[in-house]
């Protein structure tokens, strides 16, 4: 496969970026975006050029590390799929590709393809956790959880932290990303003690840290994790529900 | 997140806190959005129903717009009902008005630089809120101005003012639609609004912080076109019978 590849660069977050152009010609179409970015900065360092930088890690689509917009759609062509397991197949031979990082201003660029996503971390240090003593381990039937409650908080504990959602929000909101962590805590017993203080917080620094939902649900188009759309509703819910419940912590 | 150590020690960016400090928070902007916007959909189908009353003939569409007038009495004044009516709007539109510029900032500063292009037709409601909103609030001031106070050059010739004894509303849409711009003015704003409704009874469902599963929302969103283009084509035959005769 021969693919023109069309690569925002830029040096760091304060100097001006730009797109440049190359031209890989020994492309497969089992190759993955990220190896096909290995294989292009392979041909940049042997010609003596700085290669380009991306953020990837365990290339299975679990980690939520690899994030890339292409030709305008955040992670790819091929829909609730990280970048990693976007194969060039979806490309026909000679096609012309923009990769570009993910596009939010919440997501200042690092350099070339790498954006500093830390927001979402401030996101979950504000309230995206449980606080248990850390003892021995409970015994497994001290809580008792029926099947489906723990499914419906798997599917939002699903959640990678990659980012797209907001990449492909018009608004560059988080409300799917803050939605499957409301959703997925408030659903478990464990959560529940400190659901209302926890919406406080996460609400508190979603709006400190993204824009507000318009329901676009672009999102929900992207999400590699299948974040089902009624994690949105989550965040009106809960701010809500804790607003409602004034200083209690659940 | 593990990024090449070269990047991340070098040139760590500021945080930048895309959102806002202070203020309205947006979940609660969204909410009033959704509230008012809830009573604006009640009043256009309400507002609908009664307007399709033109085709029972002027004697019954007058007489109703007098018992609007006059609905109530004596516990509520005259025109008592219409000014709860008038106040309330206001109030929401104000409140709508409002929350709809706040979270259009909100949501271009968080978005920055680099705008989501491309986007298909399933989000073109969603994208043109902001015009089918202005051209809405254009229609109001206008429509207010054509059969409520009947202003020239807004209001038609002719126009007859209600009394405490009798409407004439009647011949008053009449000759106001008998005007070939009014009717087409019209006949765009309801084509907007029933965009603006399309998407507005999703986003109020979803605001309102209903939990709707993926296939719910598709239905959702095929049930907010079905209402708006309901209380839209409802409203367009009217300057269409006017045009073509059937209304005279």
């Amino acid at each position: 496969m021969k693919l023109t590849i069309e690569v925002w660069r830029q040096e760091d977050t304060t100097t001006k970026g730009r797109f440049v152009t190359y031209q890989v010609d020994d492309a497969t179409p089992e190759m993955s975006l990220p190896e096909l970015l290995d294989r292009l900065n392979d041909q940049l360092v042997t010609a003596g050029e700085e290669p380009i930088a991306f953020d990837t890690d365990c290339r299975e689509g679990i980690c939520g590390t690899c994030g890339i917009t292409v030709n305008g759609v955040p992670h790819g062509k091929v829909p609730n799929t990280p970048t990693c397991r976007q194969n060039l197949r979806s490309y026909d031979d000679g096609e012309h590709l923009k990769l570009e990082p993910f596009r939010a201003a919440s997501f200042p660029v690092v350099r070339d393809l790498v954006v500093d996503r830390s927001a979402l971390d401030r996101v979950i240090a504000s309230g995206g956790y449980v606080s248990v003593d850390a003892g021995t381990a409970p015994d497994a039937d001290t809580r008792q959880i029926p099947f489906k409650v723990a499914e419906q908080a798997l599917d939002f504990s699903a959640c990678i932290g990659c980012g797209a959602c907001i990449a492909a929000c018009p608004n560059g909101a988080a409300h799917l990303f803050a939605g499957a962590l409301l959703s997925h805590m408030s659903t478990l017993p464990q959560g529940k003690p400190e659901r209302s203080k926890r919406a406080r917080g996460v609400v508190a620094t979603t709006e400190e840290e993204f824009g507000p939902c318009s329901v676009y649900a672009e999102c929900v188009e992207v999400c590699p994790a299948g974040i089902p759309i009624s994690a949105i509703s989550a965040v009106n819910r809960e701010a809500a529900r804790a607003a409602i419940r004034r200083n209690k912590d659940n | 997140m593990s990024a090449p150590a070269h990047s991340r020690s070098a040139s760590t960016p500021s945080t930048p806190h895309a959102g806002h400090k202070g203020g309205l928070p947006s979940v609660y902007a969204k909410l009033i959005m959704a509230a008012t916007g809830a009573i604006f959909a009640i009043f256009v189908l309400v507002h609908m129903i009664g307007n399709l009353k033109i085709y029972m003939g002027a004697e019954a569409f007058n007489s109703y717009a007098h018992w609007l007038r006059m609905a109530f009495y004596p516990v509520l004044p005259y025109e008592g009902l219409l000014w709860i009516m008038r106040v309330v709007l206001s109030v929401c539109l104000v409140a709508h008005v409002y929350c709809a510029l706040l979270l259009r900032r909100r949501g271009a500063t968080a978005r920055g630089r680099w705008k989501r292009r491309g986007l298909g037709l399933d989000v073109f409601a969603a994208r043109t809120m902001m015009v089918t909103g202005v051209v809405l609030l254009l229609f109001i001031v206008f429509h207010i101005l054509d059969l409520t106070l009947g202003m020239s050059p807004a209001g038609p010739d002719g126009f007859q003012h209600a009394t405490h004894e009798a409407s004439y509303a009647y011949s008053n849409l009449v000759a106001s639609f008998n005007r070939l711009p009014v009717a087409l003015f019209y006949i765009l704003a309801m084509g907007c609004l029933a965009l603006h409704l399309a998407h507005g009874v999703v986003s109020a469902v979803v605001d309102f912080g209903v939990g709707v599963r993926p296939r719910v929302f598709s239905a959702l969103a095929g049930l907010g076109l079905l209402f708006g283009l309901v209380i839209a084509i409802g409203n367009i035959t009217i300057p269409v019978a006017v045009l073509t005769g059937v209304l005279q």
